[in-house]
């Protein structure tokens, strides 16, 4: 809350806040209001279609509701802000105050209720004259930074109104969480004894087949032994790593705003380069790796390469053009005024300053790698993935154990030899 | 500082047992210094061994071999190697811990002095005699010891000049060319250009979306969203508490670290373990092909392990004044807790909740495919079932999620920097 | 028991020696001093000459390796620990670095000297009583921060920082205060009025004040008595007029210049 709100209130001491702060706070509280309305609306479907099943069916609302839940949420949300500090005034850091700084009474407050419903849809145009709408001039009140007070102490946060609604769609959310997940705590403690079982036989893990091939699990027509797979595994993410840093390597300079941002060009393929990294990262390895299983094969670790592959280059990508767009200027104009060209400013300016970060991400990535290429045989990716899914649908939980065993293993020994190195960098 | 020896106490070192101790542990330093060296170097060159043989097995053998010898005979091997080289040039382990075998006063050793000290080695520091004695027999004997590395003024020799620049570089290409031959399955590289243009329909199908089932979809988003919320919630429930006792600085004493080792690794080794399968792990638990409990569970579990870690790192970087000062008042150590420890760590707290409910978001979405339901579930059924078009949508549906929570969570975490 | 002076002193401490790091560093060799109710007592020495050592092995912030301390006739040295933040809450202290905690308000540092009065129950819950709120609002406006009672601490300037340390000892109502290094994180200014009111606690509310200092000129103009510390040995113990050139550089080392603090 500091800093945001000390640079407002420093920028327009005394002064109301922003239109577009003042129309985020709107929306936040307007939300708050929309996310109560269907939490509700939630829990009354869920209690009376199961309770009431013979009597009312499921509830749903019939047409003209939509529009009185959205004015009801609104006249909810105006209401709450004209009382006290609403959640989004609070989330913006401003209140209502008078504007000679005295008390705003309850009476002034309902007005300012009445009026805002002739304002906001008659003279909306209001917003844009003077500092504030049209019904708080009228009102005499402003939306302005809280500036607390150093003489007297601030309320409790649980006592104000935002406190107590926080607290209230917290309790909420856990409820209507509750119901949508279908906690079932008796489940799991009827199970108990089942899973205990299960458990007992993972602890007691199954290494015959750790070295010797197991002739019952096999790969096209090839068995493996768990050292194997675990082998192919570490190869994987190797693989994935060297390739995808090698590609995210060139492509983040082209992503990059201060090496690219000098033309009209430059600044479209900046902007499809950083674009290619945010879509391609936010979409997880393991849906790449069925969309890959598809296209290459099931089963194939070259699958699970290109879908490791695909999300470090974005993953590294944005990473890598973030610090190339965080080096010190200083060299680069160094270098421009001695007349080098753009790709020896890169080569002699940017490189030697990005190189020790480049490799930290690189290592940090290939430990995410590790542990990614452990599950992408799910998907049809390959690696010891697949012998943990078959002996599990097998249900033959000691070679589970051995096959986690030698995952925790893998990735323990991994994390620690990135770990060691990248403090060696650093 | 000059201070009198025996300062303390008048009677001789060797009969107290802080002089005993720091005898031993002079020894115990001296050994470990050697060990590490030599298991480093060992450890180099029988990797280098396996993945050679595991190469030349694939390539000439078209088997899987890790060892071409018998063991003994590879064990033997790696041994001689290690001494070998820690003998006669600057081995990977000196290299790495920054030292080098030299006589105390700086010249370099000649050859005679090194074939002296290899032959030390195998009698005193093989097995380990050498140590009963400070300082150690063989460096009494050859004169030779693993000091510091000194480096001159001289410009440092290319790596293809220096042993271990040539190690590094051999396992480098040799891991390479192991992990091609491996994993890179021939067929597989050629249907991924052969069916590139018949993958066309499919990527049109991705980009098209499927509005239909945009009710369905976002009812399922709404479950991954109370999944990644419900599983937070309830693991800083548990991590908070968990992380006082996982903070190194605060659990002292001979009840206090013990606590703390076991917990940390225990946490450790949860963490290492992905979502992915402890979902499974509940699924079979709560006996269901789907279940979005079972999936809140597997990462209730993990975010466990991982918030623990990260408080718990936060907690031991908290300042001590405010602890020092509140304890010369008078206070408890509940009260020392309460006023100069948890203000401290409030903020640092709920930045990284919000940071792990961002990844929990990401996580939901996966543990959905194993049938942790939720958004994931949906998707792998329609790409399991060929549904491209609605696979599609939902892939666009989970990107603007992931990246709205990715703002939310970015511009909240600042509010709490 | 080694035979005490006839005054009966109000802090005696007897070869007081504390050892770290399994025997490398000696901070304090075989101390022994007295010091009298009432006393403003300053300890010099250069960093690393066990100042701070000393001064906290006199509440049991640091054990002593050996060596006995009497506060007001009883031995703290053998205390138990909950016995210890009894005596402790007597003991007022202040510090260096002041020690407060940043993201709190003034007022809830200030309380915090309360604590050792407290029952755990309301600590834990935060319910000071009234009558602490109102004492600490009055420690507030002796140092003159009533005005800053409910501003954040990381607002505040450093020596306004210090005030807030120096009211949170208040609340203790000392019968001794412990000043670490109070002033040597603040400029020449703020030093005097810090020290200021270091001692009008001596003169007016009679608190025995140890307080270790770097700047010889400050000691001079503020101690009733100087012992100095070097190499955590006891070099010089007497009245500030006492120490001249010869002293000086005896304390010091031969390079050293004597600093006016204004």
């Amino acid at each position: 809350m500091n800093g945001g709100s000390a640079a407002v209130g420093s920028a327009s001491a005394g002064r109301g806040v922003a239109l577009s702060r003042r129309a985020l706070s709107f929306a936040l509280d307007w939300m708050t209001w929309g996310y109560v309305a269907y939490c509700v609306m939630y829990l009354l479907n869920y209690y009376w279609y199961t309770v009431h099943v013979d009597w009312w069916g499921t509830l749903t609302l019939p047409t003209w509701g939509w529009p009185v839940v959205i004015l009801a949420t609104l006249e909810l949300a105006v209401g709450c802000r004209s009382f006290g500090r609403s959640l989004g005034q609070r989330a913006i850091g401003a209140e209502f105050q008078d504007r000679e700084g005295g008390r705003i009474t309850i009476g002034r407050r309902l007005t300012r209720i009445l009026l805002w419903h002739i304002s906001v849809p008659l003279f909306a145009i209001g917003f844009w004259r003077g500092e504030d709408p049209w019904h708080d001039r009228v009102v005499g009140v402003s939306l302005r930074p809280i500036s607390p007070d150093p003489e007297r102490p601030g309320r409790r946060a649980l006592a104000t109104q935002w406190g107590i609604l926080a607290l209230f769609l917290g309790a909420l959310t856990l409820w209507v969480g509750w119901l949508i997940i279908g906690i079932n705590f008796q489940v799991l403690i009827r199970r108990a004894p089942q899973a205990g079982r299960i458990w007992g036989e993972m602890l007691r893990p199954d290494f015959r087949y750790f070295t010797t091939p197991d002739p019952v699990f096999s790969l096209r027509s090839q068995s493996y032994s768990i050292l194997d797979l675990a082998v192919v595994t570490v190869f994987m993410a190797l693989m994935a790593t060297i390739l995808g840093a090698a590609i995210a390597f060139p492509l983040s300079f082209f992503g990059a705003r201060n090496v690219m941002g000098f033309s009209p060009v430059g600044w479209a393929v900046y902007g499809i380069v950083r674009g290619f990294f945010n879509v391609f990262r936010s979409i997880e390895t393991i849906i790449w790796g069925s969309i890959f299983a598809v296209w290459v094969g099931y089963g194939t670790t070259l699958a699970g390469i290109l879908a490791l592959t695909v999300h470090t280059i974005a993953a590294l990508g944005k990473l890598y053009s973030e610090q190339v767009e965080g080096v010190s200027p200083g060299p680069l104009e160094a270098v421009w005024a001695v007349g080098g060209s753009r790709v020896q400013v890169v080569r002699h300016a940017v490189i030697p300053q990005v190189l020790p970060s480049f490799w930290a991400f690189t290592l940090y990535r290939w430990d995410i790698n590790v542990r990614m290429s452990t599950v992408i045989a799910l998907v049809g990716g390959g690696g010891i993935g697949d012998m943990l899914f078959y002996y599990k649908n097998q249900g033959d939980w000691p070679k589970v154990g051995a096959v986690v065993i030698v995952i925790v293993a893998i990735v323990w020994a991994m994390d620690y030899i990135s770990g060691w190195l990248r403090e060696r960098i650093a | 500082m000059g201070y009198p020896e025996g300062y303390l106490s008048e009677r001789p070192p060797w009969t107290t047992l802080a002089g005993i101790r720091n005898a031993l542990g002079r020894r115990a330093h001296a050994a470990g210094r050697y060990f590490a060296v030599f298991l480093l170097d060992a450890g180099g060159l029988g990797i280098l061994w396996i993945l050679v043989s595991y190469a030349y097995a694939w390539y000439v053998l078209h088997a899987t071999a890790y060892m071409l010898v018998p063991w003994w005979l590879f064990a033997v091997g790696v041994v001689e190697g290690a001494a070998l080289w820690g003998s006669f040039g600057l081995s990977l382990g000196q290299r790495l811990l920054g030292r080098e075998l030299g006589p105390a006063e700086g010249r370099e050793a000649s050859a005679r002095v090194r074939v002296r000290y290899f032959l030390l080695w195998h009698a005193f520091v093989l097995p380990g005699i050498g140590f009963l004695f400070d300082p150690p027999l063989h460096e009494r004997l050859s004169g030779l010891r693993l000091r510091p590395r000194r480096i001159e003024g001289t410009a440092p020799a290319p790596w293809y000049r220096t042993s271990s620049g040539l190690f590094v570089a051999a396992l480098l290409v040799v891991t390479c060319a192991a992990a091609v031959g491996v994993t890179i399955s021939w067929p597989a590289l050629a249907r991924l250009f052969r069916q590139a243009g018949e993958t066309a329909d499919f990527w049109r199908a991705l980009v098209s979306p499927d509005t239909s089932i945009l009710l369905d979809a976002g009812r399922d988003m709404i479950v991954t969203i109370f999944m990644a919320v419900l599983a937070t919630l309830f693991a800083v429930v548990v991590a908070v508490p968990l992380s006082f006792l996982a903070a190194r600085n605060l659990m002292t004493g001979p009840v206090g670290r013990p606590v703390y080792t076991i917990l940390r690794g225990a946490m450790s080794i949860i963490r290492s373990i992905e979502p992915i399968i402890w979902a499974i792990i509940f699924l079979v638990w709560v006996t269901a092909l789907r279940s979005a409990f079972a999936g809140v569970l597997a990462l209730w579990v993990h975010s466990i392990a991982d918030l623990v870690k990260l408080y718990a790192e936060r907690l031991e970087a908290i300042d001590q004044g405010p602890i020092e000062a509140i304890t010369a008042t008078g206070a408890g150590r509940l009260s020392v807790l309460r006023y100069a420890i948890i203000p401290q760590i409030v903020n640092p707290y709920i930045s990284f909740t919000l940071y792990r409910w961002d990844i929990n978001i990401r996580m939901a979405t996966v543990v959905g495919l194993v049938g942790g339901g939720g958004i994931g579930q949906r998707l792998i059924n329609y790409i399991w079932g060929v549904q491209y078009r609605q696979a599609g949508t939902v892939m666009i549906l989970i990107v603007i999620l992931v990246w709205a929570i990715d703002y939310l969570s970015a511009r909240l975490r600042e509010k709490f920097a | 028991m080694v035979c005490l002076p006839m005054a009966n002193p109000y802090l005696v401490v007897e070869h007081l020696t504390k050892v770290y790091e399994r025997g490398q560093v000696l901070a304090l060799r075989d101390l022994s001093f007295t010091v009298d109710k009432g006393e403003f007592l300053v300890v010099i020495g250069l960093s690393g000459s066990g100042k701070s050592t000393l001064l906290r092995c006199i509440n049991r912030l640091i054990e002593p390796t050996k060596g006995k301390i009497w506060l007001d006739g009883g031995e703290v040295t053998r205390l138990s620990q909950a016995r210890m933040r009894r005596v402790r809450r007597k003991i007022g202290m202040i510090f260096q670095q002041f020690n407060l905690v940043d993201r709190s308000t003034a007022i809830a540092n200030v309380l915090t000297g309360r604590l050792g009065y407290l029952p755990g129950w309301r600590a834990l819950l935060g319910w000071f009583p009234e009558e602490d709120r109102e004492k600490a609002l009055a420690s507030l406006e002796r140092v003159g921060l009533r005005d800053k009672a409910y501003v954040r601490v990381d607002q505040l300037s450093g020596g306004q920082r210090q005030r807030v340390g120096i009211a949170r000892a208040l609340m203790q109502e000392p019968e001794l205060l412990l000043a670490d290094e109070p002033v040597s994180a603040l400029d020449p200014a703020t030093s005097h009025s810090i020290m200021q009111y270091l001692e009008q606690m001596n003169k007016e509310d009679g608190v025995t004040v140890i307080a270790s200092l770097h700047f010889l000129s400050l000691a001079r103009r503020y101690g009733t008595r100087i012992i100095a510390l070097k190499d955590g040995q006891l070099v010089f113990d007497g009245s500030p007029q006492a120490i001249d050139n010869v002293k000086f550089k005896e304390i010091y080392g031969e390079d050293a210049e004597e600093v006016e603090v204004r």
